[in-house]
């Protein structure tokens, strides 16, 4: 045994010298981009649920921000607090629509929203769940307006006149009976519901809960969802249990589940390849799926809605003329960006909505269709602008991973290959990063989005209504008028037409290009059953559907 | 005669005051840099979210909106009267930081320098003793190698080959979750805890093995080199060849003079070395998820969570300052030309 030890680890010392001397002495280039062959990751298809369940592990890199819902507006956060507190409503598993969660809620017009509660729903602790809780939760979470929170989702129902201490407005939420929630909004808004199925909009327990302040990490919760947390050491590890006094639509099966917090994605691989945990969720490298494939693990693919896009500067620079936002469009091939830069595990986007909301189309695909030289250079030359066009890209060296870097490479690749630009990529550390494309240090810059609620609009909103947040210096009083206008139309036909005119407007206005969209992730180990029906694009993980055998 | 016999308490309380400008020129810096650095906690935290103007309402809801001075000069407040206040990034005060995660960052290092001296102390006498011979090289080698390298480097190393040999071996986190959950908290300190409870000690001791033994290589490195010259010094000096002319065997010489005479000034250095352990703690750490005190300063730091990069600096500041104090106030025990 001690001699073949031995052996290995002398195997293993002369390899790596070998390897470490061939390193050093090699003078082959690394193989150009249209070189190298997409690797691909081979993704499994996971098992079903079983009817019971041994208790099971979830590693995660997220981390956790606020277990109390008024102080948190992260997906770990949001994940363990899906577990514990029940919404009004819930979207189910790779569904687009709230269902009935505690309640059953509908809208009355665009501006009015009617919750039944269901009866007898009660919290781990025992305490009756009422409309008043319902009210209440919403009441201190805008009262407390922490600025880690999502209190900020609740616009519609917000008195802000100051905004140094916004309160619930007046009248905007009632509650006739104990059973009965009503809302009023300050304006038409029909993804409203939607955000009441988000974490912001948890029901606690107003016996437990300060008005004015969060409960510590560390304090006893209750909720009324299907899992209660049993323990909670920040950083390492969350623990939860079955809440017996549940009466929603979604029961646990796992007696108990571990979430265990991890730092980067390397010990996350290594401890769901050594069986050490059960599942490794969120959030995985395209090499570490690729190693982890290879290894035998069962890595499962689900839909997701990560947006990765890159920002036009329209305030100075080669951004602010048309033709060259329009020109880049023309060239970029988002296929090579997915296959060179994450081993073809990101889907290319066409346009700033994702795939399967309500409204989206390829509108980038339709205005420019596949990547055309000729056509970029017409573009260029009718608008009589001289080339090569000096651009310089930016991206953020951590932020959003490692394969942020291999991206903007791809991109002046191949805008360099055009011979029509002249790319040069900067990088910045994520804070600095952020100063410098504010103070319009880039023409064109990366940034990523995951959406609050599972609506087209949060892809809108956010980016196109003047400026979007990122104060690009785009504006279009028509899609001004667009955004409000579906924002307020009942119709779903009618708004997904809306929603497809806003799309048509940006890619020929072109404030922004969207390049890929991501997928939900997860490494399972052996008997671990109805992991794949929750991986979708709401990133919930449902600790109910999962079970261990 | 006096003055040398009344020197040692006035230079006891001389060194301790000392620790009060260090102590504000320390916090005064880590001030500095902190605002010297790109962003801020909010928009670390939600600067590809929110617009300019919420990040600026969140931002002044928080102070930082406030003179740089009048900060310095609430921070300062706080600190004199003991005030670590509550993380930015996550509300977390950092004295419960400090103490829930205290204790894996000292199980780490006690464990690392349990390591380190066990086994720096022999290598580096045997080194010394058999000086310039095949013995002496290959310790001497990797006394350099093992300071030199760098200890995530080393570990990321380590946690392949592990891995591969023994594919059970646990090489992250500091204890399997069912003991995490299991295991009654008396002293926050897990190790210890489990030790108390009776009940998955060998889980959590097992966690503790390969980030200690990394983390004492580190060390190893420094005292090998340090007992290897002190013993070959001590070999030479005039006392050591009177022993040798006595007649005593050489193994005698060594244990009984030399090796002793040589210990004095190791056991100064290594009291020195709880800085250089607790830098290799944070990256230590980092490398092995460990829960610990470096995690969460690389974490707070990353989140530019002032309030908690400031309190924990300032806590690790205070553990350097007093052990450097103690061992000042050791050496000048033994020695007492220190005090003139």
């Amino acid at each position: 045994m001690v001699t073949a030890v031995k052996r290995k680890l002398g195997a293993l010392l002369g390899v790596s010298v070998l390897a470490v001397g061939m390193a050093a002495c090699s003078d082959t280039p690394p193989p150009a981009s249209e070189d190298r062959e997409p690797l691909g990751v081979n993704y499994s298809t996971g098992d079903p649920a079983a009817d019971s369940s041994d208790e099971w592990t979830l590693g995660t890199t997220d981390t956790i921000t606020a277990v109390d819902p008024a102080g948190a507006y992260d997906f770990g956060s949001w994940n363990l607090q899906y577990q514990m507190f029940q919404t009004l409503v819930s979207v189910p598993a790779n569904g687009s629509e709230p269902e009935p969660d505690a309640a059953s809620c509908a809208y009355d017009d665009p501006q009015t929203i009617t919750c039944d509660l269901d009866e007898g729903l009660t919290f781990a602790n025992g305490n009756e769940l009422t409309s008043s809780d319902v009210k209440y939760s919403l009441e201190r979470n805008i009262a407390i307006n922490d600025p880690n929170g999502s209190a900020i989702l609740l616009g519609s129902i917000i008195d802000d006149s100051n905004p140094d201490k916004p309160v619930l407005a007046k009248g905007a939420v009632e509650t006739p009976d104990d059973t009965t929630v009503v809302f009023h909004l300050n304006k038409p808004d029909l993804t409203f519901l939607k955000v009441l199925s988000t974490a912001t909009a948890s029901i606690v327990d107003e016996e437990v809960y300060p008005a004015n302040k969060e409960l510590a990490d560390t304090d006893e919760h209750s909720g009324s969802g299907p899992y209660v947390l049993a323990q909670y050491k920040d950083g390492v590890q969350a623990t939860f249990e079955l809440n017996e006094n549940y009466a929603g639509p979604h029961p646990g099966i796992a007696p108990r589940v571990y979430v265990s917090y991890y730092k980067d994605d390397a010990s996350l691989a290594s401890d769901i390849k050594k069986g050490a945990i059960d599942i490794a969720w969120r959030s995985l490298s395209p090499t570490q799926q690729q190693g982890l494939a290879d290894d035998g693990v069962a890595v499962l693919k689900g839909n997701g809605s990560e947006f990765r896009y890159w920002v036009w500067d329209m305030n100075e620079g080669a951004g602010t003329e048309a033709a060259v936002r329009q020109a880049v469009a023309q060239v970029l091939d988002r296929d090579q960006i997915s296959a060179n830069a994450y081993d073809g595990t990101v889907t290319p986007s066409y346009s700033i909505v994702p795939p399967g909301f309500g409204g989206q189309k390829d509108s980038f695909m339709d205005v420019y269709g596949d990547p055309d030289v000729d056509a970029a250079t017409a573009l260029l030359e009718d608008a009589g602008v001289e080339t090569p066009v000096a651009l310089k890209l930016g991206y953020p060296q951590e932020h959003y991973g490692p394969n942020a870097v291999d991206e903007a490479t791809e991109i002046a690749e191949q805008l360099n290959d055009t011979g029509l630009f002249d790319v040069t990529t900067e990088t910045g550390e994520w804070e600095q990063y952020q100063t410098d494309y504010k103070k319009d240090a880039y023409d064109l810059f990366m940034l990523g989005w995951y959406p609050d609620f599972l609506d087209a609009d949060n892809y809108l909103s956010p980016f196109v209504v003047d400026g979007g947040f990122f104060a690009n210096g785009y504006s279009n009083d028509e899609v001004n008028t667009l955004v409000d206008e579906e924002l307020a139309e009942t119709d779903e036909a009618a708004r997904d037409e809306i929603i497809g005119q806003i799309q048509d407007i940006v890619a020929e206005d072109v404030p922004l290009i969207p390049s890929w969209n991501g997928a939900n992730i997860a490494a399972v180990g052996e008997g671990m059953g109805g992991v794949q029906d929750t991986l979708d694009p709401t990133y919930i993980f449902r600790f109910w559907m999962i079970t261990k055998s | 005669m006096s003055s040398s016999r009344g020197s040692l308490p006035r230079y006891i309380a001389v060194r301790t005051l000392l620790v009060i400008p260090m102590m504000w020129v320390l916090l005064t810096m880590v001030f500095i840099l902190l605002r010297v650095a790109p962003g801020d906690p909010v928009t670390a935290a939600a600067g590809g979210k929110l617009s300019a103007d919420e990040i600026a309402r969140r931002q002044a809801a928080l102070g930082l909106d406030q003179p740089l001075f009048q900060q310095y000069l609430d921070y300062l407040g706080d600190v004199v009267r003991f005030r670590f206040g509550n993380a930015i990034s996550d509300g977390t005060p950092v004295t419960t930081l400090i103490r829930d995660h205290g204790g894996a960052t000292l199980t780490l290092t006690i464990g690392a320098f349990i390591f380190a001296v066990g086994v720096g102390v022999p290598l580096g006498r045997w080194a010394g003793r058999h000086r310039d011979t095949i013995i002496d090289a290959p310790i001497r080698l990797l006394g350099i190698v093992v300071y030199a390298a760098p200890v995530f480097w080393m570990g990321i190393l380590l946690i392949l080959l592990i891995g591969n040999l023994w594919p059970s071996w646990p090489t992250s986190g500091i204890a399997s979750p069912q003991a995490i959950f299991e295991v009654p908290t008396h002293t926050h300190i897990l190790l210890v805890d489990a030790a108390i409870d009776g009940t998955y000690f060998w889980d959590v001791l097992q966690h503790h093995l390969l980030p200690c033994f990394v983390l004492g290589l580190l060390l190893a490195g420094v005292i090998v080199r340090l007992v290897r010259i002190n013993v070959i010094q001590t070999m030479q000096a005039d006392y050591v060849e009177a022993a040798r002319a006595r007649g005593i065997s050489e193994r005698v010489v060594v244990r009984d003079h030399a090796f002793r005479n040589a210990l004095v000034p190791v056991v100064t250095v290594i009291g020195l070395q709880v800085a250089l352990t607790l830098s290799g703690a944070v990256l230590t750490e980092n490398t092995f998820n460990w829960p610990g005190l470096g995690t969460d300063l690389v974490d707070y730091v990353i989140a530019r969570d002032y309030v908690a990069v400031q309190g924990l600096v300032t806590f690790f500041a205070l553990i350097v300052v007093i052990v450097s104090v103690v061992v000042d106030v050791i050496n000048a025990l033994i020695d007492p030309r220190v005090r003139y």
